[in-house]
């Protein structure tokens, strides 16, 4: 017989799969890199100043929090705060002072995360509470200074999207060369305004031209004004679809987000009803930026299925809402935010039928 | 005949996840038949349900093939002698599938015979009833693992009518390749043994499912004759009502059985024992083991008697290597982890495997980072994660409500989980609360 001999002890299953928490963050720090590459060519290193700024502070806090709760400060390592401060940071505009990324990045993480238990305990995302804190607390600072992306000589490159040379044919347009497309989309819900302001059929000219093949490229490459990572539509799409190939995000999430948004952009997205540009909707702020990678937040959306489409739907709904009779041009960051708060009562009612469960409900 | 030709009508369930399959350490390596040890333990709680109640005492001289349980209840079986010898001990021992048990300790003398019942040349000359009857006799339980009495799975209560019979030569657990070998070396005997079942149960038309990474066995049955349902490869495709799911498209009623929706499931190592019991007259006491993993010099697959201890089967396989750090009753999904290898091979013994450091599970859990991949490959559609937090904040209701019990303890969730949560352990947790509440209730 034999000689005897022990074994440690543990539970099924004995072998683990691929992935791990860090490398779920890693692939969401690599899909964001080509947008970040984008905002320091358009923006100039300003930008890559506050990407840096904005992480350093998140994990810097994320390790202050830890080691104050006598928690593991192996934390602070696994790449989710990296994830939250590089998302923050894309939620600021260039011109900001270089507090305001810090700022916000350590709110997000301390009372958007660490308070509420640390990693998988956040009920709201936290780059968008920390986006939330900042605009509440610094409008000015936040939305007021729209720069222009840099490399363009011969005066201010026109953020809106809008070329420079078409803004030339329209009268009046200074008044929007500054502004974002939402805000000039926004201007042309105002006919009465803007046709004072710009002259008559003023609204109609610059909706088509919001709707022109070269706004939408230019909204395609980067080339407008807006916050440091919703620029590239392009870069953010090429990211989103690196995520989707990893497993990383669940493809119902952006899909019935952005759908939602193309549909009722085409709904009441326009001038009357069921005339709007449902492209244009999608390409222009946040939504890009949001619908792949604010909703990619695991921790803050649905872990169903049904729930996941709920929850995009639910956002588009509301991000459509604030953009055509809100307060704000954009309504994305709330969108989310709002339904991160719902998230739970999602999942609670989206169970999946089990197999071989019938229905109590009928 | 090559798998290819299946790929397009190879079948499946919804959800699953692919471990590395590492097969290939065993799976061309013929089976071996081990001599038995000098000392044989033979357990009395090899089955599912009521240990069998012994026979013998110290002393007692037995026969290769003797009852020395005999059944006790109607989940029971009885249990039979591997070796011809004298009995040393009636004792609890530590055993491979629960912490202890009570089991024979015998001397081995001899391990010719143990031919105990009329050997039926033509099984079809005599009734369902009596085949039954013998599997019943002949202690045949289920060999894939959770070993269920078969007699019972071939005994449908009034009404309950069986139309199909799905043999299961899926071995969806990594490392595990004694059915694959079976399968090749005694084909004919395994679709004598599906053919058995299928007159027990009345079924007319009996079909074996197998995987498709086993070309050569999908071949090797069909030009003898057998109907194989090619199935994907995908674990836990052999899981019954995952099996079930995917031959029949029938869902098996949750807390119910296959026989609930007319169908039977037996592992093609039942079907070799049950030709044991009919045509050779031969209890259960015997049958085929993968030894492996990378804590294993030599990976092999072994016939050996019920009772041989994991440290002999080891051994016949060159031995442990220097990083061996886990060994396993079962597979690595579903296994159960030894402390010991002082414990005995028992018919629901499909492999021992040994892992090394490189290959075993880490313990270190982070917390849930909500990624809804668990929720994504639930083979049973549960929600893993939310049923798991209910049971970390001992939320019992909660947790039965989010279809606990439906939990089969497969395991894929804790496979895929990037957090390395142990989901099943949370959920075997609640389910057993929950049924304690139950009881008390009651």
């Amino acid at each position: 017989m034999a000689e005897s001999r022990t074994f440690e002890l543990a539970m099924s299953p004995h072998v683990e799969g691929p992935k791990t928490t860090r490398k779920v963050m890693t692939d969401v720090v690599i899909a964001l890199l080509p947008a970040a590459a984008a905002a320091v060519y358009f923006f100039g290193l300003r930008a890559l100043l506050l990407v840096v700024l904005s992480v350093a502070a998140a994990m810097a806090a994320e390790y202050l929090c830890l080691k104050f709760m006598k928690r593991p400060v192996s934390f602070a390592l696994d790449g989710s705060a990296a994830v939250t401060g590089i998302l923050l940071a894309f939620n600021v505009p260039s011109s900001v002072p270089w507090w305001i990324p810090i700022l916000g990045s350590a709110f997000a993480i301390v009372v958007g995360k660490q308070a509420f238990g640390g990693i998988g305990h956040n009920i709201v995302n936290p780059a968008l509470l920390g986006r939330a804190f900042l605009v509440a607390s610094f409008p000015v600072l936040m939305t007021a200074g729209w720069p222009a992306p840099s490399g363009y000589s011969g005066g201010t490159w026109p953020t809106s999207g809008i070329s420079q040379e078409r803004l030339a044919e329209i009268p009046g347009a200074d008044a929007i060369s500054g502004a974002t497309p939402l805000n000039v989309m926004k201007q042309t819900f105002d006919e009465e305004g803007m046709e004072t302001r710009m002259g008559e059929g003023a609204p109609e000219r610059v909706r088509e031209e919001l709707s022109s093949p070269s706004t939408y490229w230019n909204l395609l490459v980067g080339k407008i004004g807006g916050c440091l990572g919703e620029t590239s539509g392009i870069l953010l799409i090429l990211g989103a679809a690196y995520l989707v190939a990893r497993g990383v995000l669940e493809i119902r999430l952006p899909l019935s987000y952005l759908g939602t948004i193309a549909l009722l952009g085409w709904v009441w997205g326009g001038a009357g009803w069921f005339d709007g540009d449902p492209l244009f909707h999608i390409l222009a702020g946040g939504v890009l930026l949001g619908g792949f990678y604010m909703i990619s937040d695991m921790v803050t959306t649905p872990v169903t299925k049904k729930g996941r489409i709920i929850f995009g739907i639910g956002a588009g709904v509301i991000t459509m809402v604030i953009r055509r009779w809100g307060g704000y041009p954009e309504g994305c960051s709330y969108s989310i935010l709002l339904m991160n708060l719902v998230t739970p009562l999602i999942d609670r009612y989206t169970k999946p039928r089990a197999l071989g469960e019938v229905r109590q409900d009928g | 005949m090559s798998a290819r030709r299946h790929m397009g009508k190879v079948k499946t369930f919804s959800g699953g996840t692919h471990p590395p399959g590492s097969k290939d350490l065993s799976s061309s390596r013929a089976i071996e038949r081990l001599p038995a040890p000098e000392l044989v333990r033979v357990p009395l709680c090899q089955h599912l349900g009521a240990p069998s109640k012994p026979l013998v005492k110290k002393g007692d001289s037995v026969t290769r093939g003797q009852e020395v349980g005999e059944q006790n209840g109607f989940i029971s079986l009885p249990t039979h002698s591997p070796v011809s010898g004298t009995v040393v001990k009636v004792e609890d021992a530590p055993m491979p599938h629960r912490r202890s048990g009570p089991s024979v300790l015998i001397r081995t003398e001899s391990e010719e015979g143990g031919r105990v019942f009329e050997p039926w040349d033509e099984f079809r000359a005599h009734s369902p009833e009596e085949i039954i009857e013998r599997i019943k006799n002949a202690g045949v339980c289920g060999m894939g693992g959770a070993s269920f009495p078969t007699y019972v799975k071939l005994s449908p209560p009034p009404g309950k009518e069986i139309d199909t019979l799905i043999l299961n030569g899926v071995e969806c657990e990594p490392y595990l390749t004694a059915d694959h070998r079976l399968m090749l070396e005694q084909g004919e005997d395994v679709i004598l043994g599906m053919e058995m079942l299928a007159y027990a149960l009345g079924v007319e038309n009996p079909v074996i499912g197998i995987e498709v990474n086993k070309p050569d066995a999908i071949e090797h049955m069909e030009s003898l004759g057998a109907t194989v349902v090619p199935l994907k490869v995908k674990y836990p495709q052999g899981a019954e009502k995952q099996l079930i799911d995917a031959h029949t498209g029938r869902e098996v009623p949750a807390g119910g059985l296959p026989l609930d929706v007319g169908v039977v499931v037996q592992n093609v190592g039942t079907a070799k024992a049950v030709v044991q019991a009919v045509r050779d007259g031969m209890p259960t006491m015997e049958r085929v083991v993968t030894v492996t993993g990378r804590g294993i010099n030599n990976p092999s697959n072994f016939l050996v008697q019920v009772g041989t201890p994991f440290s002999d089967l080891v051994e016949a396989a060159g031995g442990y290597a220097d990083d061996v750090v886990r060994l396993i009753n079962g597979g690595p999904m579903m296994g159960i982890a030894q402390y010991t290898d002082d414990v005995p091979v028992i018919k629901g013994t499909s492999g021992v495997l040994a892992l090394s450091s490189a290959e075993a599970r880490e313990s270190a859990e982070t917390p849930c980072i909500r990624c809804g991949k668990c929720v994504d490959a639930c083979p049973m559609r549960l929600a893993p994660s939310l049923i798991a937090r209910s049971a970390e904040y001992e939320q019992w209701e909660q947790a039965e409500k989010q279809g606990a019990l439906n939990c089969m303890a497969c395991g894929t969730c804790s496979y895929i989980c990037p957090s390395g949560r142990y989901l099943v352990h949370y959920i075997k947790r609640a389910q057993e609360m929950i049924r304690a509440l139950k009881k008390k209730e009651a």
